[in-house]
């Protein structure tokens, strides 16, 4: 509300100053125009010598240029207003959505404790409690990790705390371990495919991406989750094709959901919670290991789709090398 | 707990649900048979479908948020005492929450202590207003007619519909008849506030009372001030 309201009064802002400028234009043009007739009609017979020549145009043409000039850069100022304008809702937005995720498993972990304390919980629930508030605090923790890591990740441009392992095993124990995070039972996931090579990956960088994959295919699935992981590699490229069969994504979504801050308004899922840092998040991610996230067309099924592609390890690449010395330098 | 709140039907809109696990067995502990939905949508659902006494009602929730819930629900039910509970700080959140019909509002994280304090509050509250309108359903003063079922009020010819918090002030003041009331106690048995803050409210609501019965509301004939003490009904 208050961005659409200041928003309001911006553009106010600047009609009232455009219509300043052009009434400013409008009296310099009647001013000078009155005052060369004038000129003319009894400049002769005043001073014979002051007569109208080119450098008398000059104040005229300076003045035009000049009140042209601020029009101009009156028009940049208010864009940029508009840049920062929409950056803070943005940031508003985001600060709301923040404390809020931070909030709820805050409040929840306070009520167990607050109900452990006062009343008489029967072991077997204690037990359940304290499961409950190690996973919110867990929670609290990613969540506080990840916003921390998108400026880490931002200002880097090598990938660094890496490690050379096999993909195939690397790749499904995360993979299993977000789905049990997400509560994703068995039955709802499959993982296909396997990848008998090697990459150079950051596994908690990793944990994160699919985390945030599995995250949104529980959120924008209104009935049964399911998901379908495929995985396959050539001699120097390793593909992971991550489809859920929610509401999916439209097409012309395509770019902007990288974006950071970006949020879909879906009317089928409406007021679905997050930060809108997740995929941009696990943009910069994949980035960071040399390869590429894209969402690729599911016109036919229902559902997001995502294609992941990472390089293989050969052993040579110059890039691991070069973040090795700047981890070591 | 009470007898006449026992067993009370809650309603529990929550998405978060470890949340909504520790409130409904905190509910469940105190007495009260407690129903989760969680999200907009099957709160509705279940509204419609089944018969509750309070709604617990979180913000933002998937679907249809908390303010829609709690529009839905007016539009039905007048008087369905709704406990808003929200991450949501910002004071125009607070002021839609209760803007859109909620009758009180819990910021996260809160105190179990006073989520059921309040609870058993709301529930009271509504158990005593259910048994006073029971009792005498229309009440005339002057010329006005009040019904406190429908809160459908009439004052000389024309017709209007009050609030529940202002039927239940109005039914507060009605049975204490000829009674100084202070601000103090409306503040604390009829909107279950802390007395020290909100002084404010009562002489609002005193306003608005004055402003529907009241011939001249500068002057009035029902509703009268009593300097330094509070408030006092009389019929005539």
């Amino acid at each position: 509300m208050r961005g659409k309201h200041s928003l309001f009064y911006h553009i106010l802002i600047f009609i009232i100053a455009q219509i300043v400028w052009l009434s400013l234009l409008g009296i310099w043009i009647y001013w000078y125009v009155s005052n060369y007739i004038i000129y003319e009609k009894v400049g002769d017979q005043v001073s014979p010598q002051l007569l109208y020549d080119v450098q008398n145009a000059l104040p005229f043409v300076l003045g035009l240029i000049l009140l042209i000039g601020l029009s101009f850069f009156t028009s940049v100022i208010f864009r940029d207003l508009n840049v920062q304008l929409r950056l803070r809702e943005l940031y508003d937005n985001f600060i709301g959505n923040v404390t809020h995720e931070l909030k709820s498993p805050l409040s929840s972990i306070q009520l167990y404790l607050e109900t452990m304390k006062q009343r008489d919980v029967p072991p077997d629930k204690q037990k359940e409690f304290l499961n409950i508030m190690l996973k919110d605090a867990d929670r609290l923790q990613r969540l506080i990790n990840s916003i921390l890591e998108i400026s880490a990740h931002e200002s880097k441009k090598t990938l660094q705390n890496y490690q050379v392992c096999p993909a195939d095993q690397l790749l499904k124990t995360i993979m299993e371990e977000s789905f049990e995070r997400f509560r994703i039972k068995k039955e709802n996931y499959k993982i296909t495919g396997s990848v008998p090579c090697e990459i150079a990956a950051a596994k908690e960088s990793l944990k994160i991406v699919f985390d945030n994959l599995a995250d949104n295919a529980v959120k924008y699935s209104p009935d049964d989750i399911d998901i379908n992981v495929k995985l396959s590699c050539t001699s120097n490229k390793l593909t992971i094709d991550f489809s859920d069969k929610g509401i999916g994504i439209p097409l012309t979504e395509k770019n902007k959901i990288f974006r950071k801050f970006y949020r879909i308004k879906n009317k089928e899922i409406p007021n679905v919670k997050g930060t809108g840092l997740g995929l941009y998040q696990v943009k910069q991610i994949i980035k960071l290991h040399g390869g590429k996230i894209s969402l690729i067309s599911n016109i036919a099924a229902r559902g997001a789709s995502f294609r992941i592609e990472l390089p293989v390890y050969t052993g040579s690449d110059k890039r691991l090398i070069k973040g090795r010395q700047e981890s070591n330098g | 707990m009470d007898n006449e709140i026992a067993g009370s039907r809650i309603l529990l809109v929550e998405d978060e649900e470890t949340l909504a696990g520790g409130l409904e067995y905190n509910l469940s502990a105190e007495g009260y048979l407690v129903t989760w939905a969680k999200n907009g949508r099957e709160a509705v659902r279940l509204f419609n479908t089944e018969k509750f006494d309070l709604i617990i009602l979180d913000i933002m929730l998937p679907f249809l948020n908390g303010f829609e819930v709690a529009e839905i629900v007016r539009e039905k039910d007048i008087r369905m005492p709704i406990l808003m509970l929200t991450a949501k700080t910002e004071p125009a959140d607070k002021v839609k929450g209760l803007e859109t019909g909620a009758d009180d509002y819990l910021t996260k994280p809160f105190h179990l202590e006073e989520l059921l304090l309040r609870v058993r509050g709301m529930l009271k509250r509504k158990s005593w207003y259910k048994s006073a309108s029971e009792n005498q359903p229309v009440y005339s003063f002057g010329n006005n007619e009040i019904n406190f079922e429908n809160l459908y009020c009439r004052h000389e010819n024309k017709e209007m519909r009050i609030t529940p918090h202002e039927a239940m002030l109005l039914k507060y003041l009605v049975e204490r008849k000829g009674e100084i009331v202070t601000r103090k106690e409306l503040l604390e048995n009829v909107w279950h506030l802390n007395p020290e803050i909100e002084t404010r409210t009562v002489d609002i609501f005193i306003a608005r009372l004055r402003k529907y019965f009241e011939s001249d509301p500068s002057n009035p004939v029902f509703f009268r001030s009593v300097r330094g003490a509070g408030y006092t009904f009389s019929e005539e």
